[in-house]
């Protein structure tokens, strides 16, 4: 039963973990084509992602501080597609939520504990609304989630934007940023010099509470049946459109939980560019983590190590452009996307092994 | 006679599922010989002849092909060697007309340009030949499904197949498509064509075949002449022990009604009428028999019993009360059992374990359910139940249902939807594509539901199956009841009649006539 188990827990990784090592094998040729040095690349790229130089300086805790927002869009993306809804709205619900922590952090005044509090909850709110727009729209007209998703996530883009450079303004500097929120807003890091605090204690939270929602709960399983085989949920008597719904708002929630941990543990503000493409990294953590809350955990932490170490180590070092760290995610997804090319291997290379083993036990048998 | 194929020693072994699914088999087929090929699900049929087809590589074993040894690595090669497949889910464009369909990949052009005169003329040449009449010009999609058998036989015979195969071709037709397809196919083994008819149904084998080669468990367990065999003969060596081809059942005195429906209408997918004005009851202790060829209501009907769909007028009623607005669940937890037609996508969800599945409609129970949260435990416990009460012995609690073969699945259903005393049971072609074994289970099954006291709503296209269960008869004829008939006294030719939209009077006038109308 436990052999069981572990052997599909190995049946799941191994198409990411494959996938993950020819994107590195890809990235060494790239780099051996531009002259400079292929094993020391890797060496630094893993030293700047994962290593730790000095006890008070490691690398692994910026990359677990980078990993936070993934690893919150990421579960979004997961109970969205786990109700068989491609929902890609997340960058649109977690921009939302920052525009409404990056407000709440200086224009009203609470306790400490009570403001950051009350600001994560709103964040919460704002970003279920947000998920509720594409899921009320999917089940009461059938608007596709995916494009209703897409719209939305411009809208948020434009509307953060405007928020920056009229009303929220700080100040006329060069580059608009809103003032920097109060320190009672501020969520507590674990170490001087580094962001890295309660904000990643909440991702893990989330991913737990997101494993035993799934499939612990009843709400959990219903939106898994109805995910998974539409005609079955209808058949067996789940409701399937408050399901829809309820995934949605869920799935919501999670991404604005993320805007909020970003600018209250993080920047402490919001400014002019803030939309960097976090919510559709959770979208490739979800995928490539086959959109389980335990593989968006360890993906969140792979991607932000990559680019943390194509950032620090590749470019400062050794003057590769930071860019090959999101061409090697490029990389992995195009062989997750392509996970065929390893399906047929695997089968013969496990025929091959256990050939042998059967005749062995034929032969004792005998 | 000469042989035109032969496959020698062929192995296959699946690694990922751990099934050894062609076991060194051996099987000839002459020429101008029709070869029906039979077994159990998951006895290795298909494999066998996707093997032959190019699909499958096998592990070992040789092919030889009109004494030439061939090696079959793709389709290409297998049309090269004169084999042609028609699979049991047709492979045409339904937008396409029929000559575009058959000519398809092989299209005669001028300097680049198609010419669709000639294409009709090629396809109509080619019918006349094999005498197989189509209209090239027709859409596939507005044929009936007889008819685009056709088209996928004239496909395969344009591609100068010798061998024909022909996966399980009469699970989709009518009783008179059927026919018809049985003299299609002796017309081409008369023409000196080869063909593999893979199926599960016995009587075919013995109406259509010159010989039988049967499967069990991935091996070729005997091949013999259709003269030197019989059904039950071939059933015990499909099974590998006696069955039961016909069930027994006593006369038992049936009670009040326990389901209603009265002037039902209903609507299909496209809004038109289904179903109109249909009134009928189910008591307990019976089993009411719901016969008609498929395409006449069946599938809208049984929907809206079971709750899945809305009805445009009417009501229903279960044990006196009036479910007409009543949801799934609600239906459900009154004592509704459904065993729909499509079990795999409807019945069960493939993606997920035993015991998932096995709680879909009563998830919400106490017993399985606390504060929001499922109780494992229990459910664990429940699977293990209905595991042991239906014998599924392939099926285990807690594991995945993908692998199992369709009468296994099949168990899995009647196990969950009769596990928990329902009143009224909706059976919809519960024993379709099943095998003799899991036939004889499904039908033993629901005879005991009857004998509890359940009334059973038994939705058939198999006469067979209809005459050998049920207790009263409906026949449903483009969504009216055409006819009803106390299933002691029915005859097939009555029952027959009423499924061709025919009065039971048209039977008693005619029969006079009847030498002279037959040619």
């Amino acid at each position: 039963m436990k052999n069981k188990k572990f052997q599909k827990i190995l049946d799941a990784i191994l198409i990411p973990v494959l996938a993950i090592l020819s994107g590195l094998v890809l990235m060494g040729v790239l780099i051996a084509i531009t002259g400079k040095p292929v094993w020391e690349s890797y060496g630094v790229l893993f030293s700047k992602a994962f290593g730790c130089e000095k006890a008070s300086n490691c690398a692994i805790i910026t990359t677990l501080e980078r990993a936070t927002p993934i690893m919150l869009t990421g579960l979004s993306a997961v109970v969205a597609f786990r109700s068989g809804l491609f929902s890609i709205g997340q960058e649109g619900q977690y921009l939302m939520a920052s525009v409404v922590a990056g407000w709440l952090g200086y224009s009203i005044h609470l306790p400490n504990g009570v403001h950051q509090i009350v600001i994560l909850l709103a964040c919460m709110a704002v970003g279920a609304a947000y998920g509720f727009i594409p899921g009320v729209l999917k089940v009461k007209l059938g608007v596709n989630e995916l494009l209703s998703t897409i719209v939305l996530n411009s809208i948020a883009t434009l509307f953060i934007e405007y928020m920056v450079q009229f009303p929220m303004r700080a100040d006329v500097s060069t580059t608009a940023h809103s003032p920097i929120i109060d320190v009672t807003a501020q969520l507590p890091t674990f170490m001087a010099g580094s962001k890295w605090g309660v904000g990643f204690v909440i991702a893990v939270i989330a991913v737990i509470a997101v494993y035993i929602y799934l499939w612990r709960t009843k709400s959990g399983y219903e939106q898994r049946m109805a995910g998974q085989s539409k005609r079955f949920a209808l058949y067996g008597g789940v409701p399937s459109d408050k399901a829809a719904i309820r995934a949605m708002i869920i799935s919501g929630a999670l991404a604005g939980l993320a805007g909020a941990v970003e600018v209250m543990g993080v920047h402490r503000r919001i400014m002019t560019g803030f939309s960097t493409g976090l919510g559709f990294d959770g979208v490739t953590a979800a995928i490539l983590g086959q959109t389980h809350p335990f593989g968006v955990f360890i993906v969140s932490i792979l991607f932000a190590g990559l680019k943390l170490g194509a950032q620090l180590g590749l470019q400062l070092k050794l003057g590769i452009p930071r860019e090959l760290g999101g061409t090697i995610i490029g990389f992995i997804i195009l062989f997750v996307a392509a996970s065929k090319f390893y399906e047929g291997n695997i089968d013969r290379i496990r025929a091959w092994f256990k050939k042998p083993d059967k005749q062995k036990a034929k032969g004792g048998g005998d | 006679m000469a042989l035109a194929l032969e496959m020698k020693g062929i192995t296959k072994y699946f690694s990922s599922t751990d099934v050894q699914a062609n076991d060194n088999v051996n099987l000839t087929v002459e020429a101008g010989e029709v070869l029906a090929l039979v077994g159990e699900n998951g006895a290795g049929k298909t494999t066998l002849m996707n093997i032959l087809y190019g699909l499958i590589k096998p592990d070992s074993g040789e092919i030889i092909i009109n004494g030439e040894e061939v090696q079959i690595g793709h389709p290409d090669d297998a049309i090269k060697h004169g084999i042609g497949m028609v699979h049991q889910h047709f492979k045409l464009v339904p937008s396409f007309t029929v000559a575009q369909n058959i000519i398809l990949g092989m299209e005669p052009n001028k300097a680049g340009f198609l010419s669709p005169k000639e294409e009709n003329k090629v396809v109509k040449d080619l019918a006349d030949k094999f005498n197989l009449p189509v209209d090239p010009k027709a859409q596939i999609r507005d044929l009936p499904v007889g008819m685009q058998q056709r088209v996928e036989i004239l496909k395969v015979l344009l591609r100068e197949a010798k061998i024909l195969i022909l996966d399980e071709p009469t699970a989709v037709l009518t009783p008179q498509e059927v026919k018809e397809l049985m003299e299609v196919v002796r017309d081409l083994a008369k023409m000196g064509y080869s063909v593999i008819f893979i199926t599960h149904k016995l009587i075919e084998v013995m109406e259509v075949a010159d010989r039988v080669s049967v499967m069990r468990a991935g091996k070729n367990v005997g091949s013999k002449k259709v003269s030197d065999t019989n059904i039950p003969d071939l059933a015990r060596m499909m099974v590998g022990r006696e069955v039961l081809l016909r069930v027994k059942k006593d006369t038992i005195q049936r009670g009040k009604p326990v389901f209603e429906a009265k002037d039902v209408s209903v609507s299909d997918v496209h809004g038109l009428a289904a179903i109109s004005h249909v009134s009928f009851d189910v008591h307990e202790g019976e089993i009411v028999g719901l016969a008609g060829v498929s395409g006449n209501g069946q599938t809208e009907l049984v929907e809206v019993i079971s709750g899945m769909r809305p009805l445009d007028g009417g009501k229903v009623f279960l044990n006196d009360q009036d479910i007409t607005q009543a949801n799934v669940r609600d239906r459900r937890n009154a004592g509704v059992a459904h065993i729909p037609e499509d079990r795999m996508e409807v019945g069960l969800n493939l993606q997920t374990n035993l015991d998932e599945n096995l709680i879909i409609s009563r998830y919400n129970q106490s017993e399985f359910s606390k504060f929001g949260f499922l109780l494992s435990k229990s459910i664990h416990r429940f699977a293990e139940t209905v595991v042991n009460s239906f014998s599924i012995s392939a099926a285990k609690p807690g594991e995945d249902i993908s692998m199992l073969s369709g009468g296994n699945l099949q168990k899995v259903v009647v196990g969950r939807e009769l596990s928990g005393n329902p009143s009224f049971i909706i059976a919809n072609q519960p024993t379709r594509g099943l095998d003799v074994g899991s036939i004889e289970f499904v039908h033993k099954t629901l005879i005991e539901e009857r004998d509890r006291g359940a009334g059973v709503l038994l939705v058939s296209v198999e006469l067979e199956e209809i005459m050998a269960l049920a207790d009263r008869i409906l026949v449903l004829f483009r969504g009216q009841i055409q006819g009803e008939l106390e299933a002691k006294t029915a005859t097939e030719e009555e029952v027959g009649i009423l499924m061709a939209g025919g009065k039971l009077s048209d039977l008693v006038s005619k029969q006079p006539e009847s030498g002279k109308e037959s040619k």
